[in-house]
């Protein structure tokens, strides 16, 4: 039985290569080498464990040192692989893969670089170590190394503007969270003298009082600082603004699934609350406010990578409004955004970072026509934008149309008009978000080229083929929805629904039974839509195929044939004279505007959707008093988010 | 027989374009009380465009100053082949009352080749329809020609 | 064989009957009529009926001007790419029980299949990189965010009504909808529809971005927006799909709130043999949403295009937020309670 083993080697490896690179990491070649080795063979031991976790539905418990639970106990150290695990594993594991084959080339250029790759694999074994690991504690020393891993690498490079600052709001603001963790879990081992995830939630729901509801809340907020919900949000801005491309991808598509998935397992399996009313709100309207709030900051940035973060956190929205409305058709959705969330955004980060690394600048206002000078990279980053703004047939229109099925869905069934408020939330912050990524197409690939970009190249190979390899998953999880959903998001779902299935497995069988536990919901991912994509993408290519012939294989237009010709150029050259100094033939294929050497005219970032902002200017104004960039400001927002946590933890449950 | 369907089709559909050369907006309202329902040029197919891309006819106003010349050139440089120039009112023609001023560098004619001329100060709604059909008539001749 | 047959009709459905010959004639037709009504309220003549295709023809045959400023591939590729998914979204849409691809889309997928010609335009707009052009775009795009939210609500109530009715909860397949108005007569005739029916009228005009509505694209302000770089072809195949756009919101408030209207055609043949039923009971429900496109037409293009002024664009944002979204939300309520 190998298998047991590859949880441990996927995170021990990430380990391993951070320690091998400290020591021989200044060579270029091997520190390549381990770097590789060490985010593909995760990804490998996790893509094994596919077959038997998702598709047999086995939970994988690994004892460290063979120390079983004995007499009821679980003592030992546990790392326990269900579906919901592995899911959340792959995603990291491969989300970190692209990184690492991005970083090769990006992050040539800088000093230091060894130190780059051990924190970068530190903050890899971090997260793969929480999300795998069976035990409380364990859960929180993991969250301590991934979270200095990510202020180390915030502050990365400490030239740029701001990066130190981001980093120092990151630690204080996310050592509050780390604390919070470390306070829950104390006070929940007070009650229950147990770490262990599956003895844990055999044990506390029947023993609800208020030490553990409080224990509940601050883990709650605990986790929610490490997914960068509001009101932490301002944190994931600042932290993506400085921080490297591969280190945002890391940030926002590794980090942020570590608090969700905290989330997930705390609310449905450790305490299994979610069958009730007041904690399906609680995670429904963090959801909804978090994806609203943080579009309309978008909206309003211009600059590319702090746009991107705030946009990040609004898709976390999705995913925790899915996964709080307690449907196996919601959590499934929601996990589905969670993927391509990991997806897509790791693929803009990384065209940022492209941009950044061949301009120097992500200001949207500076940049402008790159289409031309980088084409490969407009390609993807329109590939990333269509699946995050979710037009079909990308990946990111698959897990939104889930969404709002499972939203509405939901508010039927319950009865409760206001769920119908979060679809239209939902759908909403969805043409937001697209109004927000045409303006950057807008601003950044298009438009007139600044002269000080002439010079422009395609970023380099290896740098492409991360951004590709994203690319093409976004296009293959957006066109096969019925593969993902049954393979993937499915069993991740039954997993989480079915937590009595999880403490047998590594209690021992009929443990959970033992405590008078049934799994609370039936499992059926019903919906009533109908989505083809592959259908309507044959459509669009007859269609497409149909209206190209016709378009070319007649040539209407003779005149510009014949324009084309040897002899009416020259008809041409022989009459210009005629025309004096403003030669008719100059300004023709120039745009239509005075054609005065003026200051370009293009509309900038801020004015884009100047329509949309004045009649919300109010809110506007109010959003941007409130995001002061004082870190006194933000943990007391943190404090005062733990206190109503608590409160509402305590009256209302 | 295709090639036929867009050539009467050029002669249903012509778009026009409207440029001042410094005109004395006399002319730039006689052109626009074409459009207006006592005449309506539109039942011949005439709609005004804001763009010189996609134009057919360009119809000029104005004795062509200094300052006008190169935005002129350019905006006619810019309608896609075929097409036509118009110019209408005296102005672009000879000058008009504004001949000999320093800023005046017209008539039009100078440097491009215009195809109808509508005279008057300003022409009346019906010499302008008038000579925009002639215009549509040279227009179709145009792609005719280039078969 | 069988195969063969069924790929011949599955064509005959993509390039004739509802694909792209029906969508070019009927589309242009309808635009056509649109431009007569209008002239003729304002006591003009107007142009012929068939303006529309001249139009086309003589577009085709103009010249094509790249900007040297424009990424080329995007520039001549958007429109084609816009006009193949406006077709293809014809195809999801119900002529009464007729229904070439059943099963492809529900409505929250077209919803955002009409987002794609939208984006279409505004991506070779973007790529053209006239300030022109990017004015406009950022007036479509913020009139694509207005009228995004009237039509969400007033889809959810048709969702729910229906599904209220047939006992799923909630109904997103168009085709359903349509066959339990067939069933049971058109939604149009309920009390809780009647607000989401006349938002529904005011949302037609802001998506095909008609008179009042077409800040994005000013002729007399912003040289004609988004398109202002186009000429030739690619402008011709912009036409046509905004052509087509028309006839699409019209037959999908059809297909909404109108479909019971084809079940009495279906009545009329009983006891003719299925064959000629079938083909001739087809042309006539043509006919019929044909005819009530034109008055759909005439209420919500013509009429408020001949009475009305431009809105300024935050104006247009604000009206499409407050009247018309709350002219959908009472529907949303008042379904919801089961009127």
């Amino acid at each position: 039985m190998m298998m047991q083993h590859y949880p441990i080697l996927a995170i021990m490896t990430y380990f391993l290569g951070a320690f091998l690179i400290v020591i021989f990491g200044k060579a270029r070649a091997i520190r390549n080498a381990v770097g590789f080795l060490a985010t593909a063979v995760p990804l490998c031991l996790l893509i094994m464990l596919v077959k038997p976790v998702m598709m047999n539905g086995e939970i994988i418990a690994y004892w460290m040192g063979g120390r079983v639970p004995a007499g009821g106990y679980a003592i030992g150290i546990a790392l326990e692989v269900d579906a919901l695990s592995l899911f959340f594993g792959l995603l990291i594991a491969t989300a970190v893969f692209a990184a690492m084959l991005y970083s090769f080339s990006y992050m040539s250029h800088d000093d230091n670089e060894p130190q780059y790759y051990t924190l970068f694999l530190m903050l890899c074994g971090g997260v793969m170590g929480l999300v795998l690991s069976g035990d409380l504690f364990n859960m929180f020393i993991m969250v301590e190394i991934l979270t200095f891993a990510a202020v180390a690498l915030t502050a990365f490079r400490n030239t740029v503007f701001g990066a130190l600052e981001a980093a120092f709001k990151y630690l204080v603001v996310g050592s509050i969270g780390s604390s919070c963790i470390l306070a829950g879990t104390i006070m929940l081992y007070a009650q229950a003298h147990t770490l262990n995830f599956a003895q844990l939630s055999a044990m506390i729901p029947g023993n609800l009082n208020v030490a553990t509801m409080v224990a509940y809340a601050l883990l709650f907020i605990g986790f929610c600082t490490k997914a960068f919900l509001v009101p932490f949000h301002p944190l994931a801005a600042d932290a993506h603004g400085a921080a490297p491309a591969p280190v945002s991808v890391l940030i926002s598509g590794v980090l942020t699934k570590s608090g969700l998935y905290g989330i997930i397992r705390l609310t449905y399996i450790l305490f299994r609350t979610m069958n009730l009313g007041s904690v399906q709100f609680w995670l429904v309207f963090l959801g909804s406010v978090s994806m609203f709030v943080c579009v309309t900051m978008a909206l309003a940035q211009h600059d590319f990578k702090r746009l991107l973060a705030f946009h990040s956190i609004s898709q976390i929205g999705y995913v925790l409004t899915a996964a709080g409305l307690a449907t196996a058709l919601g959590v499934s959705a929601g996990l589905y955004h969670a993927m391509n969330h990991t997806l897509f955004k790791g693929l803009l980060f990384l065209c940022a970072g492209a941009v950044l690394h061949e301009t120097g600048t992500t200001d949207l206002d500076k940049l402008g026509g790159l289409s031309k000078k980088m084409p490969q990279t407009t390609v993807l980053f329109l590939v990333g934008a269509f699946s995050i703004s979710g037009i079909p047939p990308f990946n990111g229109f698959a897990s939104k149309w889930l969404i709002y099925q499972a939203t509405y869905q939901k508010a039927v069934e319950s009865g409760n008009i206001g769920f119908v408020l979060v679809t239209i939330c939902c759908l909403v912050t969805s043409t937001l978000t697209l109004a927000s990524f045409v303006k950057v197409t807008q601003s950044v690939f298009f438009g007139q080229l600044p002269k000080e970009y002439e010079n422009v190249r395609e970023v380099s190979f290896g740098m492409r083929l991360a951004m590709g390899l994203l690319a093409l998953l976004c296009i293959v999880t957006g066109l096969f929805p019925g593969l993902v959903t049954s393979f993937l998001t499915e069993p991740a779902a039954r997993a989480v629904f079915g937590a009595n299935t999880y403490i047998n497995a590594m209690m021992g069988a009929g443990y959970a039974e033992g405590f008078g536990l049934v799994d609370a919901l039936p499992v059926s991912f019903l919906s009533v839509g109908v989505w083809s994509p592959i259908s309507w993408l044959c459509l669009l290519m007859i269609m497409l195929l149909a209206v190209a012939i016709v378009a070319v294989s007649t040539k209407y237009d003779q005149v510009s044939a014949l324009a084309r010709t040897a002899a009416a150029e020259e008809a041409a050259a022989a009459a210009g004279p005629r025309y004096g100094s403003g030669s008719l033939a100059e300004g023709k294929y120039e745009l239509f505007f005075g054609g005065e050497e003026t200051v370009f005219s293009q509309v900038g970032g801020d004015d884009m959707f100047w329509g949309f902002k004045h009649n919300w200017r109010h809110y506007f104004s109010f959003m941007h008093n409130l995001h002061s960039g004082i870190v006194n400001d933000y943990s007391l927002w943190a404090v005062i988010a733990l206190a109503l946590a608590m409160l509402y933890a305590i009256i209302v449950l | 027989m295709f090639q036929k369907l867009i050539t009467e089709s050029t002669g249903k559909s012509p778009w026009l374009f409207h440029i001042n050369a410094g005109s004395c907006n006399g002319c730039d309202i006689e052109l626009v009380a074409v459009l207006t329902p006592r005449y309506d040029a539109e039942r011949l197919g005439f709609k005004l465009t804001g763009s010189p891309r996609q134009a057919d006819i360009v119809v000029v106003t104005g004795p062509v100053t200094k300052q006008s010349l190169p935005r002129v050139l350019r905006a006619i440089s810019q309608v896609p082949e075929p097409r036509c120039i118009v110019t209408m009112g005296s102005c672009p023609q000879s000058g008009n009352v504004f001949r000999g001023s320093y800023s005046i560098v017209g008539p039009l004619s100078k440097y491009v080749d215009v195809d109808v001329d509508v005279a008057g100060c300003a022409p009346k709604p019906e010499a302008v329809i008038d000579g925009l059909a002639l215009a549509t008539k040279i227009l179709m001749e145009k792609r005719g020609q280039k078969k | 064989m069988t195969i063969i047959i069924d790929g011949l009709r599955y064509l005959a459905y993509i390039l004739i009957f509802p694909g792209f010959l029906f969508c070019f004639l009927t589309g242009l037709l309808l635009c056509g009529i649109d431009r007569k009504l209008v002239a003729r309220m304002q006591k003009r003549i107007g142009p012929p009926i068939l303006q529309p295709f001249y139009d086309f023809f003589k577009l085709l045959g103009k010249e094509t001007i790249v900007p040297a400023a424009a990424n080329k591939t995007v520039f001549l590729l958007a429109p084609l790419v816009g006009l193949a998914a406006q077709v293809v979204l014809q195809l999801f849409i119900p002529v009464f029980q007729f229904n070439a691809f059943h099963g492809v889309a529900d409505v929250i997928v077209i919803l955002y299949l009409l987002l794609i010609p939208a984006l279409s335009v505004i991506l070779g707009a973007a790529s053209s990189g006239s300030p022109y052009a990017g004015v406009g775009l950022s007036r479509e795009m913020v009139t694509v965010l207005s009228v995004e939210l009237p039509l969400v609500l007033v889809l959810l109530a048709v969702a729910k009504t229906v599904g209220n009715a047939i006992g799923t909860g909630l109904c997103f397949s168009l085709t359903d909808i349509v066959n339990y108005q067939i069933a049971n007569g058109s939604l149009i005739t309920r009390l809780s529809m009647l607000p989401a029916v006349a938002a529904m009228l005011l949302i037609i005009p802001g998506e095909t971005g008609s008179h009042p509505f077409d800040a994005a694209e000013a002729e007399t302000e912003i040289c004609e927006g988004m398109l202002a770089e186009y000429s030739g072809a690619p402008l011709a195949v912009y036409k046509l799909s905004h052509a087509i756009k028309l006839l699409t919101l019209t037959s999908m408030f059809v297909a909404l709130f109108l479909g019971g209207i084809g079940g009495g055609v279906m009545a009329m043949f009983t006891g003719v043999s299925p064959v000629v039923a079938g083909s001739v009971g087809l042309l006539l429900e043509i006919l019929i949403l044909f005819v009530l496109c034109v008055v759909l037409v005439a209420i919500c293009v013509s009429l408020i295009h001949a009475v009305t002024a431009r809105l300024r664009i935050e104006q247009l944002f604000k009206y499409y937020w407050t009247v018309v979204t709350g002219l959908a939300a009472i529907s949303v309520v008042l379904a919801w309670y089961g009127l």
